[in-house]
């Protein structure tokens, strides 16, 4: 015990310093737990101009990927489909719907769609789309069951390590220059 | 728990914390649709390619231009344009920065006192109408001067001044040959300048004319040139009083007396007309009208021993198809008439047996005065006789000489109005500046020869609130005249080539940016009776005495008008390595006379001319003779020849003198001479013995289909930079402007270096990164951010690279750049960013990849047809725009690629071989 009390009578400026040290680090414990509720409520969910349900279009219809994202076998960058291709059947089928009068008001505004970009990666990666596709990769390898979801939603991180793992795992080139630019 | 682990646990989570809320997922772009996809659009991630024509100097080279997300970001020449054949020089790569320059005209401008006031178009040209009506009443004329222009533009001005109607003046170009103009007009009656067949000659003499830097098509007759080196032995001399780039690229440099060229000419003409060979060729009514000239006379005159007069005359006796060209700096002085007379009648006599000359396709600047031309139109708006002055794509103001006062007399004038895309010294003096569309943004056509139709075919719409000057004279002639040829300019090109081609040039002139019309069969016969009558009145002129001062044409800003352009003031000028900056150079032993060095202020007068300009001393320059670039002239040119109209350009009796002030001058070069260190060897440093065998640290890198590797023929090499311009472009490498090159900070992944030997013979050498199979700069690397790629190139992988510089400090080569700042690119040059390629940011050391992207690109399209890469479908971008064809790319691991070919000649060598870096970049030594 005469330990304790040795402990007890630490003059105040010993104390002072170890409240200073604890301050600190609780100090990063809050921070740790504010950042954690503060991003989940300042981050809004991705929302759409237009809410597009790929579980109907691509479940349901069963329509292809390439339907819509056209340049995903040829080219780096699948691209979202034209107005005029949304248009070439939501000009008569359920143009009551208030999704699709959004999509009618457009045209008529002559104003392309901007939709919230949900896969971009960083502009020094070179990524080609119509390599992943020759090797064989289906969409959702990367991109989930995007048919499964009302919203579509990121499902995989698309970090390098990400990345690397997969090009490990099948043999494909790991030279930082692949990627990279 | 005891202390020593709480802190350690709480550390580690505070780090943790630190690191994870770094990097964010805003700055995400948008995904946007399209309305409707268009047949030919733009594929995000896809390159399309515009064939179109170079509008930067009047040679209009073909060129090839790059769309990346519509936005223009590469020129290439066009291989099957005959005038180029795919060569780009430095200013045709700068024609980007044009384009997109920051300080574009953007909106008419209207002064307001002594500044200017954006305006409308419909109040701009409103404007010039009342004041052109205004005119007309008072009787005072209307007058249009224009830069060259021929094709439908040149037509539709015809009809302008014709309806409206407006005096078309001749046009203004500084370097208007018009010497040689006027000789042609009087041997043959044709003022125009023919093609020289350069590639079937065996001997070149090119008395004054810069071939490679600003003599009518300075990348046509490179690649020329170049073209007839390799396939058989052409001998070029060239003769000049100082020192040009091309006359460091001839095979031999015989310096002569300023302004004596017309003696030397002369005796060449009275000896060959006599000799064996060609005696009874020369009409005797010419050779009877010729001044007599003796060799001594000649000897003395020219500065030539008479031993190299005799070489001189026996050469051309001997050779079977000799050539003679004559111009540049040769005509710009006193005796410029006589030159091109004798030169004329010598070219005649030499090239008439084997047709040397071709004048069906001959260029055409017939229409183009000289500053003759330009005097009168300044006395006439001094006699306040002229009302609106409508001044297009020109700036005679910068070209003037100073005692015209041409400014002070264009205030006389009732309107004058300037029509140009970047801000000059007409702009700033007319009372409306009316911006123009860049080439790349319009339609047009230009005619460079004759029966040589050239595409300008636009690659993006306007930037700016912009007007072709097509659509303006068709304004104003509908506002003038309540009718106009057509609507709007595009129509009236439609119309044209609707009459003009048939469908299926059509079809060709739209899909290579060329067609070809049969030339009219012209008689090019030599008009006797004529120039007997000229040749009895000549008289003999008497050289000017040294010192002199040779004011030479630029091949970085022609006569000046790309100097505004960034990129340009940011590569060297090749022979002195200086940017940023005007200098007067001088011969080191005149320099040690006149007790200064590099920087030192010098003054030179002469008469009526006074110039100050830091001093540069330049190894093979004649002692007495300053060369300065016509950058360097503050204001015009000091005078003008009566006789041709050509401005002076040798001044003889300069006094020079030392201020005692320094001026900084951005000089690249750390030395002239290669210091013993066979960076160009001689044969004699061949001997790799004396360097120890080579053993690695590191395992051999294992290359299993590829190897990159690169041969550049230092034979083929002529230091013009087109290949610098066009990598700064490519990679979108940072233009970091003056301050920046003082301090030795210059950013360009490839430079030219000219080294100087003890006689003043310069060789160049391109130096980039050398993607060594051992490289030096990687293994001293602390992030991994400098590696060997598995095809053999040193790869830097930009977000890794933490800037310790280490990399940069081991290169013996010294190409590793870094980017000390932040690099602005003002808006819109922000258009021209690559977008292949990474922004590097502060902090970042950056090289030469051998355009990586490029062989990514290649990559994915062979692997699309699941095929390896064939050779030459990788050229980087220096290789591409190179004049000569001195660089060769490939694969150095397939036998049959051209590299792998071309670097077993016994010429090759490595830089530095005797490092043991095994560097990828094959040098073919000069012979």
């Amino acid at each position: 015990m005469s330990h304790e009390s040795q402990k007890t009578s630490a003059p105040w400026p010993k104390r002072l310093i170890r409240l200073a040290v604890l301050g600190y680090f609780v100090l990063f414990a809050l921070l740790v737990v504010a950042t954690g509720f503060l991003r989940g409520f300042f981050t809004p969910p991705a929302s759409q101009p237009i809410a597009f349900p790929h579980t109907v279009h691509a479940d349901k219809l069963g329509l292809a990927c390439d339907f819509c994202h056209s340049g995903v076998e040829q080219e780096a960058s699948a691209g979202a489909p034209a107005l005029s291709l949304c248009l070439s059947c939501h000009n008569s089928i359920a143009t009551d719907r208030p999704e699709i009068k959004k999509l009618l008001e457009y045209e008529r505004r002559g104003e392309p769609v901007r939709w919230e970009r949900l896969h971009a990666l960083p502009s020094f990666i070179h990524f080609t789309h119509q390599r992943h596709i020759q090797a064989k990769l289906t969409c959702d390898a990367c991109h989930g069951a995007v048919e499964q979801m009302a919203e579509v939603r990121r499902v995989r991180s698309l970090d390098m390590g990400w990345c690397v793992s997969c090009h490990r795992e099948k043999g494909a080139s790991r030279d930082c220059a692949t990627c990279h630019k | 728990m005891d202390r020593r682990k709480f802190l350690q646990i709480m550390g580690l989570v505070s780090g943790t914390t630190l690191l994870s809320s770094c990097g964010s997922e805003s700055n995400q772009k948008e995904l946007i649709s399209y309305l409707v996809p268009p047949e030919d659009g733009v594929r995000p991630g896809t390159a399309a390619w515009r064939v179109s024509t170079c509008s930067e100097c009047p040679a209009h080279c073909g060129i090839k231009i790059r769309l990346r997300e519509g936005r223009a970001v590469k020129l290439e020449g066009n291989p099957s344009h005959p005038i180029n054949r795919g060569a780009l020089c430095m200013r045709g790569q700068a024609a980007l920065w044009r384009l997109y320059h920051p300080e574009r005209l953007r909106t008419p401008l209207l002064r307001q006192g002594n500044g200017y006031q954006a305006v409308s178009w419909e109040d701009a040209l409103d404007h010039i109408v009342r004041a052109m009506s205004e005119a007309s009443a008072q009787q005072r004329t209307n007058m249009l001067l224009s830069g060259s222009t021929t094709g439908s533009l040149a037509a539709l001005q015809e009809r302008f001044a014709e309806a409206c109607p407006v005096t078309r003046l001749p046009e203004f170009e500084y370097f208007s040959h018009a010497a040689l103009r006027q000789a042609y007009q009087l041997l043959y009656g044709r003022p125009v300048l023919p093609q020289y067949r350069i590639e079937d000659a065996d001997l070149l003499i090119t008395v004054g004319a810069d071939l490679l830097e600003t003599f009518v098509s300075p990348a046509g007759y490179t690649r020329q040139l170049a073209t007839a080196r390799h396939d058989h032995d052409l001998h070029w001399r060239h003769i000049e009083p100082h020192l040009s780039l091309t006359g460091a690229n001839a095979d031999q440099r015989l310096s002569i007396q300023p302004a004596s060229e017309a003696i030397l000419l002369l005796w060449l003409l009275q000896t060959l007309a006599d000799s064996r060979r060609y005696v009874g060729q020369l009409p005797p009514q010419l050779r009877t009208a010729l001044p007599e000239i003796s060799l001594d006379r000649a000897v003395q005159a020219t500065g030539l021993t008479t031993s190299r007069l005799r070489d001189l005359a026996n050469s051309l006796e001997k050779a079977r198809r000799p050539l003679l060209i004559v111009g540049g700096i040769a005509t710009a002085h006193g005796a410029g008439q006589q030159t091109a007379l004798f030169g004329g009648l010598l070219q005649w006599l030499l090239t008439a047996p084997w047709q040397g000359l071709d004048f069906t396709q001959a260029e055409r600047p017939e229409r183009i005065g000289d500053l003759r031309d330009l005097q009168q139109l300044s006395d006439t708006l001094r006699g306040g006789a002229v009302g609106v002055l409508l001044i297009s794509r020109a700036d005679p103001l910068r070209h003037a000489p100073g005692d015209w006062k041409f400014a002070d007399n264009l205030r006389r004038a009732g309107l004058s109005v300037a029509m140009a895309d970047i801000p000059d010294a007409t702009t700033r003096a007319v009372d409306l500046v009316l911006p123009l569309t860049h080439g790349f943004e319009r339609w047009d056509d230009v005619e460079p020869r004759f029966g040589l139709h050239s595409l300008i075919q636009p690659a993006l719409a306007p930037l700016h609130e912009t007007r072709s000057e097509g659509d303006i004279l068709l304004q104003l002639q509908q506002r003038l005249t309540g009718h106009s040829e057509s609507g709007n300019y595009e129509t009236f090109l439609q119309q044209r080539w609707r009459k003009q081609f048939s469908a299926s040039a059509r079809h060709n002139f739209f899909q290579h940016g060329h067609v070809v019309t049969a030339p009219a069969v012209t008689d090019a016969s030599l008009r006797i009776a004529q120039t007997a009558v000229v040749l009895k009145q000549i008289s003999l002129p008497t050289p000017l005495s040294t010192p002199v001062a040779v004011i030479s044409g630029s091949i970085r800003s022609f006569d000046g008008r790309s100097a505004a352009l960034p990129l340009l003031g940011e590569i060297p000028d090749p022979l002195t390595t200086i940017t940023h900056g005007t200098w007067i150079a001088l011969s080191p032993h005149t320099a040690k006379q006149l007790g200064v060095s590099d920087s030192a202020e010098l003054r030179l007068t002469s008469g009526g001319f006074d110039l100050a300009q830091p001093a540069r001393l330049q190894p093979g320059l004649p002692d007495g003779v300053f060369s300065l670039p016509v950058d360097s002239l503050i204001s015009g040119p000091p005078g003008i020849d009566p006789a041709t109209g050509e401005a002076l350009r040798v001044i003889g009796s300069v006094k020079a003198e030392r201020t005692g002030k320094q001026l900084p001058l951005p000089i690249l070069s750390g030395s002239p001479s290669q210091q013993g260190r066979g960076i160009i060897p001689k044969p004699i440093h061949r001997d790799k013995n004396h360097h120890a065998e080579h053993r690695a640290l590191y395992p051999e890198p294992a290359y299993r289909q590829y190897r990159w590797a690169m041969a550049i023929d230092l034979q083929q090499c002529v230091g013009c930079g087109a290949c610098v311009a066009s990598c700064y472009v490519e990679n979108s490498v940072p233009v970091v402007g003056r301050r920046d090159h003082l301090k030795g900070r210059e950013m360009s992944w490839l430079r030219i270096e000219p080294f100087y030997d003890d006689q003043g013979q310069v060789s160049f050498i391109p130096m980039l990164c050398q993607h060594c199979g051992f490289a030096p700069c990687e293994p001293v690397c602390p992030v991994y951010a400098a590696y060997h790629n598995p095809e053999g190139l040193n790869v830097q992988v930009y977000n890794r690279c933490v800037g310790t510089r280490y990399c940069s400090n081991n290169c013996p080569y010294k190409v590793r750049r870094f980017n000390w700042w932040q690099h602005e690119w003002a808006p819109p040059l922000d258009k021209m960013h690559n977008p292949d390629l990474q922004k590097r940011t502060k902090g970042m050391m950056e090289k030469c990849t051998f355009c990586i992207q490029r062989i990514r690109a290649a990559h994915e399209a062979a692997a699309k047809e699941n095929r390896p890469i064939r050779d030459g479908e990788v050229i980087p971008a220096c290789a591409q725009s190179c004049p000569t064809g001195a660089i060769t790319f490939g694969n150095r691991l397939d036998p049959d690629a051209a590299v792998t070919r071309i670097i077993k000649s016994p010429r090759t060598y490595r830089v530095f071989e005797g490092l043991g870096t095994e560097p990828a970049v094959y040098y073919l030594r000069p012979n």
